[in-house]
């Protein structure tokens, strides 16, 4: 979930050349949307959207019964507080942006087996 | 001047003084919105200019590493120079946004305990390539006797890796930079005093405060271009007193430079 669509098409091509299935959603609506409609096995959450903190998809899904996916916050601030926020709301991980996109292959390879 | 002037005529200095001033008041609000303005617009583009960039820079590295099919070893130095350019354009833009941050007021301290030296170490350790390439010696010093601190590590961190980079940038092949860092008493307390020095090329004495100002470079030389936005030493100044600490610079032309600031043990309230 990323609003950027520049940032998303990067992202779409890296997780598709290296063997994923991808859908974007540029919104918390739209995301909660996607994953009711087939559960992902890994969302990468960018926690600033337009519509709102990004965190907050975890308790709309949980508001309407969707199981949580594994999920991992993206975000540009590298502090102690925005990290604690993020695993509080159900994060497993939280990537500091830029992340090279070797390392996120890596990780996602890691969080999707 | 005839001080003993009609009634008339001083009421009539008094109103003109006195709509001078107004005017005056006017302006000076004027001038500070449109600052205000600016701040602003500085603080909004650089989202839009570090997204783009961001994307470029992934687009990039997807290239070097070979995933949409191996590249030759110069097609990939040269997608390498395309990630080294953004990278350098996302650190410049990144400090336009913290300088409007600091201009606006905007900036707060984001406090934890940690280790100087790991911090000092991390900072080193990204200096590293730069270092060997102009073979220069890096020396390092914590004190044993620094505990942990109490600060913003991302800004201290900061503060340290710019005064670092100006040191390897200003000092030619064969030189020495150092980090020096120890515990001093202060009036409010133990302090923690890093030295940040380098045997380059030196700054002149009527110099040392412009170097502190937004936008000023010192140019010692006609030939010499200096790439940056000017502003790392500005910023490293708003960071330092942001934590209640002071930063300056004992330096002479062609006698190296000495970087200093203070961060009291517990910066932050």
């Amino acid at each position: 979930m990323e609003d950027s669509p520049l940032v998303t098409d990067a992202l779409r091509l890296l997780l598709e050349e290296t063997g994923h299935a991808v859908r974007a959603a540029g919104s918390v609506r739209d995301a909660v949307g996607a994953c009711a409609s087939e559960a992902p096995d890994l969302v990468l959450l960018d926690i600033t959207l337009p519509d709102g903190d990004g965190l907050t998809l975890l308790d709309e899904l949980a508001a309407r019964g969707i199981a949580r996916p594994t999920t991992v916050a993206m975000t540009g601030h590298d502090d102690p507080d925005t990290r604690q926020r993020c695993l509080a709301a159900g994060c497993v991980e939280v990537l500091v942006k830029p992340v090279p996109a070797r390392e996120l292959v890596r990780r996602v390879g890691e969080w999707v087996r | 001047m005839n001080r003993l002037e009609h009634p008339q005529a001083l009421e009539a200095r008094l109103d003109a003084l006195e709509a001078q001033q107004a005017q005056a008041s006017r302006l000076i609000a004027e001038l500070q919105a449109r600052d205000a303005l600016k701040t602003q617009f500085l603080a909004n583009i650089s989202h839009d200019l570090r997204t783009p960039l961001t994307a470029m820079i992934t687009h990039a590295e997807i290239l070097r590493d070979g995933i949409l099919g191996e590249l030759s070893e110069r097609q990939r130095e040269s997608v390498q120079a395309i990630i080294n350019g953004g990278r350098q354009l996302l650190e410049s833009v990144g400090e336009i946004l913290t300088y409007a941050r600091g201009a606006a007021g905007q900036l707060t301290l984001t406090c934890t305990e940690f280790s100087v030296s790991q911090v000092v170490e991390q900072v080193s350790a990204l200096n590293e390539s730069l270092v060997a390439k102009k073979g220069l010696a890096l020396e390092v010093d914590v004190a044993p006797d620094v505990p942990p601190i109490v600060a913003d590590r991302e800004k201290f961190a900061h503060v340290l890796s710019n005064l670092l980079g100006n040191a390897i940038h200003f000092t030619p092949g064969g030189g020495r930079v150092w980090v020096v860092a120890r515990l001093v008493a202060g009036d409010g307390g133990p302090s923690l005093l890093v030295e940040v020095g380098d045997s380059g090329i030196g700054i002149a004495p009527e110099h040392h405060d412009l170097v502190f100002r937004e936008f000023a470079q010192v140019d010692s030389s006609a030939s010499r271009r200096h790439h940056g936005t000017g502003l790392g030493l500005t910023i490293a100044r708003k960071l330092v007193e942001l934590h209640g600490g002071r930063i300056w610079l004992e330096s002479k032309l062609g006698e190296g430079s000495r970087f200093f600031f203070t961060i009291p043990r517990v910066g932050c309230t």
